[in-house]
């Protein structure tokens, strides 16, 4: 699955991962797939505000490359699982997101948005509900870690669906044309809403638009979380170096619907059982699972630690949402005030 | 008192904020050689670290200001022509402009917008469109349109040094108009309009190259018609106390406002005016803008706009 786009850049040596750090992924795995399937439980129940676009299958990706990230990195996270993989892998805690998605005012945004998220102490500034819209602030937080001159970096995830947008090509030129410290991780898992892939790219592999701008890129099996943390590793520590940006492209896949409640197509037809069956073969946490199991560096008392560890996280964070009071009330009698910074 | 043009009090604004301020940069498209002279020479000042220029490719060049912006710069985006902000419509309308609300005031958003804009060179709808409206249509975006050298380089200055996305543009038609400029520092506030001439019969409110035709109008009419002529300087935050303050004299008023009249900052404001001072008025209320069509190029787009002309017949109009 593993194939270099530019012989010359994208190869190299491995990235070694210390034993703590594949257990990390491991960890941090298996608390996104918790908070997934939290999410997708409570939408169901009426028990989360707005929308869910459920991260099952597609975990991995995001994990691998934001696991071993600075605080002070910059993070714009994909969308899928609303990047919940994302964020806690860069250490933020989850309940104010889950907060936010209850409409609480204890939410990272004041109960203000539903589904954006903000963590600016994380480097986490927001979202936006159009796709592929972080590609165009990226180039700005990748001009300030370069201006600020201390190694911070920018790391920018979205799927296949968002590298189709315009913006995609203008960041990639800035990027290129100033050399920032940008990661482009483009979690591929070859469907938008219901289109295919192939249907919407010329090209079987985004990472070859990356040939175009002189960018290093690699592809990797996104499936293989510790694949993807090693080539984050690398395409950080390039970035970091002052050597411009690097595009990681993750193949991954989709397990459920695009967003919980909407049919499971394929262009206008139903997804089978058995396509969707394939797919949990390639489960990223199983995968990870034999390969610690083999190494000897997990066991089954610690994989039930961890299971454990991560149903009392979530248990945690429904529980500080669900008691937190509703943000229902705006004082709208100085709207200013709310709408300007002072 | 000295005298320089328009787009020199620019330049002196960025010049004079950029020495005191190493987190401000200039961003846009061949700003280094000055496609507009307001940042003639300013690479070989501050360097092109400082002095930006990007392929045209909008959505990324606001991008790179509303990002940096986040992490404490002061950008200021030129986009040359007003018209080419359409292309990043989402990028400064829906993202910078409102980011600091949507996500809990959590983060401020410092940027500047500026771009040259409006009719009179006869370049067509996309070099000739003043799109003011479509930005205040967005909270979260503070709005500026200077009609004096010494407004321009005042409300600059404050624009870059306010902590919320500020778009100030300047009219094309007044990039060579000279005015007095004190050679020692000051400040315009947003939010403060300048009465520009001061009467008793009619009010005329007004912004941009309008302020210019309304006075015209008014020295013209001095015999006849005592004509009050306030200049806004910024619609938003806009300053409805000095509205209010001259209609209180003289209880008429015109609004002249170079955009199309459909949905216009015009219809906003008289719409404001009718909801907090109808009691003043003692007349119904005239409104000048450009027609509800595109802006032709060529010698047709005398007939769409707002002229002296069509400024004196208002005043007529209310007055009778």
């Amino acid at each position: 699955m593993k194939k270099s786009i530019d012989a010359k850049k994208g190869k190299g040596p491995k990235a070694k991962l210390s034993n703590d750090q594949l257990l990390t992924l491991y960890r941090n795995l298996v608390r996104a797939d918790h908070f997934d399937k939290c999410y997708v439980r409570r939408i169901q129940a009426g028990q989360l505000i707005s929308f869910y676009h459920a991260g099952e299958g597609g975990l991995a990706p995001g994990v691998g490359a934001c696991s071993f990230l600075r605080k002070e990195d910059i993070l714009w996270p994909h969308h899928r699982a609303h990047a919940q993989g994302h964020m806690l892998s860069k250490g933020i805690d989850l309940k104010y997101y889950l907060a936010e998605h209850t409409g609480k005012t204890t939410g990272c945004c004041k109960g203000r948005s539903s589904y954006h998220w903000s963590f600016p102490e994380y480097g986490v500034f927001g979202t936006s509900g159009c796709i592929g819209a972080g590609f165009s602030p990226t180039v700005g937080w990748g001009l300030a870690c370069k201006k600020n001159g201390d190694g911070q970096i920018t790391m920018m995830c979205c799927g296949d669906g968002g590298s189709n947008r315009g913006t995609a090509h203008e960041s990639f030129l800035m990027a290129n044309n100033w050399k920032l410290p940008i990661v482009y991780l483009i979690e591929n898992n070859g469907l938008a809403i219901f289109s295919k892939h192939e249907d919407m790219h010329p090209t079987k592999d985004i990472a070859d638009l990356a040939k175009g701008y002189g960018m290093p890129a690699v592809i990797v099996d996104g499936q293989d979380v510790i694949a993807v943390a090693e080539a984050t590793l690398k395409a950080v520590e390039h970035a970091r170096a002052g050597k411009g940006p690097y595009l990681i492209e993750a193949k991954t896949v989709r397990i459920q619907a695009h967003g919980v409640g909407l049919p499971d197509l394929v262009d206008y037809t139903p997804r089978s059982k058995e396509e969707i069956d394939e797919l949990r073969e390639r489960d990223a946490i199983l995968i990870c699972r034999e390969r610690l199991l083999t190494e000897g560096l997990l066991s089954q008392e610690l994989i039930d630690q961890i299971e454990a560890e991560a149903t009392q996280e979530v248990a945690d964070a429904e529980r500080f949402a669900d008691e937190s009071p509703v943000a229902d009330q705006l004082d709208l009698s100085d709207i200013n005030k709310l709408v300007y910074a002072e | 008192m000295r005298e320089i043009t328009l787009i020199e009090a620019i330049r002196e604004a960025y010049i004079e904020e950029m020495q005191v301020d190493e987190k401000v940069f200039l961003v846009g498209q061949d700003i280094r050689g000055g496609n507009f002279p307001n940042t003639t020479g300013l690479v070989e000042m501050f360097g092109d670290d400082r002095v930006l220029d990007t392929p045209i490719s909008e959505t990324a060049m606001v991008g790179s200001a509303f990002g940096a912006a986040q992490m404490g710069y002061r950008p200021v985006v030129d986009f040359m022509s007003g018209g080419f902000a359409y292309v990043a419509a989402c990028e400064v309308l829906l993202q910078s402009a409102q980011h600091y609300f949507q996500h809990g005031g959590n983060v401020s958003v410092p940027l500047v917008i500026t771009a040259g804009v409006g009719a009179g060179l006869k370049l067509a709808n996309e070099h000739s469109v003043t799109p003011h409206a479509m930005f205040l249509h967005h909270p979260g975006i503070k709005v500026a349109f200077p009609s004096t050298p010494y407004d321009a380089k005042g409300l600059m200055k404050s624009a870059i040094r306010d902590n919320n996305p500020v778009c100030m543009f300047w009219h094309l038609a007044l990039m060579m108009e000279k005015g007095q400029v004190p050679e020692e520092e000051y400040l315009v506030p947003l939010g403060v309009a300048d009465v520009k001439r001061e009467g008793t019969d009619v009010t005329v409110v007004a912004t941009g190259l309008q302020v210019k035709h309304a006075l015209e109008v008014a020295a013209n009419l001095e015999s006849e018609v005592s004509v009050e002529v306030v200049d806004l300087r910024s619609m938003e935050p806009l300053d409805y106390e000095a509205i209010s303050r001259s209609l209180e004299k003289t209880n008429r008023l015109v609004v002249v406002d170079e955009d199309t009249e459909r949905c216009g900052f015009a219809a906003e404001l008289i719409a404001q005016v009718v909801d907090k001072s109808f009691d003043l008025l003692d007349a119904p209320i005239e409104r000048i803008c450009i027609d509800n069509m595109p802006i032709p190029g060529g010698y047709l787009e005398a007939h769409v706009l707002p002229n002296p002309a069509k400024i004196e017949t208002a005043i007529r109009r209310v007055i009778a």
